[in-house]
């Protein structure tokens, strides 16, 4: 903890950055903390309650961050992945930030959580992680971390849903999307959701209708999975962040699954690695094609 | 059709054999649509279910675009373009490819089946070809019956959800 | 609201015999927005246009649909009528009810619905419609040809004798090409240099064409109207300037035993060298690899070690040189030239069939012998046995002993037409060159004997056909059906073996020379070529015309242009028509200062961009730039795109790209496609 909140103290005291993004204790459990003092470097922790993607506050969108452009922000093995979409997407420079590392054995799946990490408890991205130490960062902190405990049961849940016939899917997700309230929650905790204008703020024409109720709701999410297909990190805030609980990572994952097996895509931490929408090869498979 | 209520044989009761589905076609100007106009000039008789949408290229074709034609009450797809290494633009079907690969195995996923939308590669000298994608999707989707599954758009012609 | 005027054609009997047209009237009459309905005989006609026009007036209408044929028919006619009566053309648009209804359905009633559905969708689209202008884009009146053989002289004289400047690169040390190889041409049997060198001399002495010779293109930025080439000027190491061609520095050259290029490796050359003696420029240029002085220097480099001594190896050109004009210190020189329009003109190879092959698909034919047996020659070197200015000075002499052979086998199609080995196409001109060989090979030794095995015989041009039958009947010569299965040597002939398929019987015959024509092939390297011009090849790497028919000398690429074989297998005559028909489209496009383009391109959104650039990995014409936002105090906000007009093509790919939906394809805009898919 101490090697953290010096290096947040030093980068803030040097001027290197404008602002330290990382965790706090807060009232419930731990919280994004934005650290723009030096003295206020002793807040950050950094334990396995910290389960959120904190490079969504990279994103240019974060209007309320642009008085500090210069940001350094601590990171998971998981969230530099989404880092290295956003350098690919020319969202970010890469000299203006700061990547804090920290060696990561899997975190809870709730930021309130206690106890030690448990297979119940472990947040679904976790349990077939393999990347203990970040890549792409400019500082590795922390200890070495044994393998979370557990093992995903995303997966497990896409096979079930995938073994059902057409409409018992159609009506298990016209269950789950007519409870959407179009909070926008997913899309504001996003990390890739950086876009100006949404499509779904679009009104000329108005593609997604924006009231709450299953059409425009179901819309939306298609259209959002859509947008997050070759580009999800599966780092599962969506979820995490959605007030009525649809299971969206169940979404994104199985896009990522088909980008894989199409496309041959995984999410990297390497910016240089192309998108599989938005590049091609001249011979993709197209057997659903007459 | 679409400002008009509903007709009897569109409801959610009518049996297949008087059911005639919808079908959106949105098409390439340069390949598939100058196949189309090649069937008519050939007197290729067809399935008259199809209304087709032209766009410049299949790189032009946005998911939304079906999304919007299920809301409205399309029972079928056809998206179809030059075939690979003919497109007017060279690459624009390649990335077509790609894009619809992934929303016919989203729409799987949400439990619409994929087999609603037709994928054809039609050349401008593929008539015939053109006339067997528009027979085989409609009989395909009168035999598969009326997208019902969709939430649908009620109402004619609603100004206020293009204001 | 909109006032929009519906206007159903009949089409004479062609669309009325299955379309209620009336009844689609009346049906869009009652349709919001629409001011005027009705139906009409034939819309295209004078009067149909006047009818258009006179409503038009009447009805103060602001938008027109014409329901008729395809628009691949009439647009352009409708928008020009709709135009004349003051409205913006693109506030015009067509629904197909005759290739797309009435003539694949014979049900009236379903017809008539459909036709409803179809106006009444267009109708929506046309509510959203926009005045469009054409785009003007300023125009730079000079041309860079790319090759200087023969489509590339011509291109370049067409268009440098039109008035235009002309930038003419060229890869080897002297323009001329393949046609300055050749002894004679088919089927006229003029002298091939007789009739090239002159058109050689007049490149370089004409006042609008600018040559680079022993160059090639670097890069190639820009779009039509406005290119930016970067041109790389290799090291010839003689200034071109000083140089006065007297032809001293390589008398003085001891390296005399190169193979000569130009004699496809028939004869030999000196190290510093003229390809040829009627070369344009007539400009030695040092062979690096065999220059001992070149040498030299780079095995010292290599060594590290401090030169033995200082006296220079070699360097006797420079000895015998009275201008001065060698320069051993010359390198590679970039320059860069403004251009408006590129034809591309790199024509052929020979296909090379005992050597390693390229390409997987490719496998050669190592049992003819190509390459090992000294007398298994290809048509190139046959040419140049021929040629007055061959190694053997015109005499017929064979490459192993030197003597005048008394018969020669000439196979054809070797590597065309061969999808197992070679390539599946036909290659064109061998059939005529075969028999303009067995010809020429006649008339040197009368009493010789020449034996062609062919596949089938192809000619089809302007007296190709009694060409190729005069060979087939000279005395001595035997035209067999079929191919070889086998060549090699014995003693000192080549012994071919084969079958002639039309009597069924094995053929071995003694020959003492055997001529392979060979496949037609792109140049080398083309891909990398093609690539900076953003042009594409097909599988085989000849480059595409933009359309097959009616487009045969364009490119999909804008501006760029293609003469002879670089496209396709092409004898002379087609090439230098299709290098005229390149100029001519050429002389089209810089004949005026600026050009007009259709404005259906597509438009960024600023406001709304947030600049992830997806748009521009969709685009693959490179039209996306990248434009820089700033406030008052010119500081950078952000960095969003930008569609230059001039390079995007339409196809909006980019469109579908953008996840905010924040560029739209003018003519196809989101609002446009949205009210069609409502309505249909």
């Amino acid at each position: 903890m101490k090697e953290l909140q010096d290096l947040a103290r030093r980068l803030l005291l040097e001027g290197r950055v404008d602002i330290v993004i990382g965790y706090q204790q807060g009232p419930r459990g731990v919280r994004p903390s934005f650290v723009t003092r030096p003295e206020q470097a002793d807040a950050l922790i950094f334990d396995e309650r910290c389960v959120h993607n904190l490079v969504t506050y990279l994103s240019p969108r974060r209007a309320h961050l642009a008085a500090w452009p210069r940001r350094a922000v601590v990171v998971k093995g998981c969230d530099t992945r989404a880092v290295a979409v956003l350098l690919r997407e020319s969202h970010i420079d890469r000299e203006d930030i700061v990547l804090i590392g920290l060696r990561c054995g899997g975190v809870h799946r709730s930021a309130e959580a206690s106890g030690p990490l448990t297979a119940e408890s472990v947040a679904f991205r976790c349990a077939d992680c393999s990347i203990r130490e970040p890549e792409l960062v400019d500082h590795l902190l922390g200890d070495p971390r044994p393998a979370p405990p557990g093992n995903s049961r995303l997966a497990e849940r896409i096979g079930q849903l995938e073994s059902m016939s057409h409409e018992q899917r159609r009506e298990f997700w016209n269950n789950e999307f007519s409870r959407c309230i179009r909070c926008h929650a997913c899309r504001q905790v996003c990390p890739m959701c950086y876009c100006e204008r949404c499509i779904a703020d679009k009104t000329r024409p108005r593609w997604i209708e924006s009231s709450a109720h299953l059409r425009g709701n179901t819309a939306w999410n298609m259209i959002r999975a859509m947008h997050l297909a070759g580009r999800c990190v599966g780092c599962g805030e969506c979820g995490r962040a959605c007030p009525v609980g649809i299971p969206l990572g169940l979404l994104n994952r199985k896009l990522a699954m088909v980008v894989d097996e199409h496309f041959d895509y995984r999410a990297t931490d390497d910016p240089e690695v192309p998108g599989p929408l938005g590049s091609f090869r001249s011979d993709d498979a197209e057997e659903f094609i007459v | 059709m679409s400002n008009q209520a509903p007709s009897a044989a569109r409801g959610p009761s009518a049996d297949n054999a008087t059911f005639e589905p919808r079908i959106v076609a949105f098409v390439c100007n340069w390949c598939t649509y100058t196949g189309a106009d090649l069937a008519g000039t050939s007197r290729i008789q067809m399935a008259s279910n199809v209304r087709i949408l032209r766009l410049p290229c299949t790189g032009r074709i946005d998911p939304l675009f079906v999304m919007k034609a299920f809301e409205r009450g399309a029972d079928g797809i056809i998206v179809s373009g030059c075939h690979p290494g003919d497109c007017h633009y060279i690459v624009g079907n390649f990335h077509a490819r790609r894009r619809f690969r992934v929303f016919r195995e989203l729409l799987d996923f949400l439990g619409v089946d994929p087999e609603r939308i037709t994928f054809s590669w039609v050349s401008a000298s593929e008539g015939g070809k053109w006339a067997q994608v528009v027979n085989d999707t409609t009989r395909r989707i009168r035999e598969m019956g009326p997208m019902e599954s969709w939430p649908r758009a009620s109402t004619a012609l609603d100004d206020d959800l293009h204001g | 609201m909109a006032r929009i005027g519906v206007f159903v054609c009949h089409c004479g009997e062609n669309i009325a015999r299955t379309v209620d047209c009336a009844r689609v009237a009346e049906a869009l009459a009652d349709h919001p927005g629409v001011e005027f309905s009705t139906d009409y005989k034939y819309m295209c006609s004078d009067p149909g246009q006047s009818l258009i026009k006179q409503s038009m007036k009447e009805h103060r209408l602001d938008g027109v649909v014409v329901a008729s044929c395809s628009p691949h028919m009439h647009e352009k006619t409708f928008r020009k009528a709709v135009s004349a009566a003051g409205l913006n053309p693109f506030k015009c648009e067509m629904t197909n009810i005759r290739e797309h209804c009435s003539w694949i359905h014979e049900d009236r009633a379903a017809a008539t619905e459909k036709s409803t559905d179809l106006v009444r969708a267009t109708v929506e689209r046309v509510k959203y419609n926009q005045a469009l202008s054409p785009i003007t884009i300023p125009i730079t009146p000079r041309a860079l040809v790319i090759g200087g053989g023969i489509a590339g002289i011509q291109a370049a004289l067409d268009i440098a004798d039109a008035g235009r400047e002309v930038v003419l690169v060229e890869k080897e040390p002297s323009i001329g090409g393949h046609m300055s190889q050749l002894s004679e041409t088919f089927p006229t049997m003029d002298c091939s240099q007789c009739i090239l060198t002159p058109r050689m001399v007049d490149v370089a002495q004409h006042p609008r064409i600018t040559l680079h010779s022993f160059s090639e293109v670097d890069a190639v930025d820009g779009y039509i109207g406005n290119f930016d080439i970067t041109i790389r000027k290799k090291a010839r190491r003689v200034d071109e300037d000083l140089c006065n061609s007297c032809g001293a520095c390589m008398q003085a050259c001891p390296t005399r035993k190169i193979p000569s290029e130009f004699d496809a490796g028939l004869g030999t050359r000196t190290s510093i060298y003229v390809p040829f003696p009627q070369a344009v420029p007539n400009v030695p240029v040092i062979d690096e690899p065999n220059c001992l002085y070149l040498k030299s220097l780079a095995r010292r480099r290599k060594s590290k070690k401090p030169a033995r001594s200082r006296k220079p190896v070699c360097q006797r050109c420079v000895k015998a040189c009275g201008p001065k004009a060698i320069d051993f210190q010359q390198e590679d020189r970039l320059v860069t030239e403004k251009v408006g329009a590129i034809v591309v003109a790199t024509g052929y190879r020979l296909y090379d069939i005992g050597r390693e092959q390229d390409e997987p698909g490719i496998s050669g034919y190592g049992e003819y012998g190509y390459g090992k047996v000294p007398d298994v020659i290809d048509g190139l070197q046959f040419e140049r046995l021929m040629s007055a200015s061959g190694p053997t000075g015109g005499e017929l002499r064979r490459p192993s002993d030197g003597k005048v052979p008394r018969h020669v086998v000439f196979l054809q199609c070797i590597g065309s037409r061969d999808p197992a080995k070679g390539m599946e196409y036909c290659s064109g001109i061998c059939c005529m060159y075969t028999a303009k060989h067995v010809l020429l090979f006649k008339h040197k030794v009368h009493n010789g004997r020449a034996t062609v095995f062919y596949m089938d015989i192809r000619a089809a041009g302007k007296g190709y056909d009694p060409f190729t039958r005069q060979a087939m009947e000279e005395p001595g010569v035997q035209y067999l059906r079929g191919r070889a299965s086998e060549l090699y040597r014995d003693g000192d002939v080549v012994r071919v073996l084969g079958v002639d398929t039309l009597s069924q019987e094995a053929v071995d015959i003694k020959a003492d020379l055997v001529v392979l024509a060979t496949a037609i092939r792109p140049q080398k390297g083309i891909q990398d070529l093609t690539r900076k011009l953003s042009v594409s090849v097909d599988h085989h790497g000849f480059m595409n015309e933009a359309h097959p028919k009616l487009r045969p000398v364009e490119t999909a690429t804008a501006g760029v242009f293609l003469a002879g074989a670089c496209q396709a297998p092409r004898d002379i005559p087609d090439t230098v028509a299709m290098a005229s028909a390149a100029s001519s489209k050429v002389l089209a496009l810089l004949s005026r200062d600026e050009l007009e383009r259709e404005p259906q391109v597509a438009l960024v959104d600023t406001a709304n961009c947030s600049g992830c650039f997806h748009c521009e990995r969709a685009c693959h014409y490179g039209a996306i730039e990248h434009e820089e936002i700033k406030d008052g105090q010119g500081r950078l906000i952000r960095v969003v795109a930008r569609v230059n007009p001039g390079v995007c093509q339409g196809c909006g790919s980019c469109v579908a790209a953008c996840l905010s939906n924040c560029i739209e394809l003018q003519g196809y805009t989101d609002d446009q496609i949205f009210a069609s898919i409502q309505a249909i």
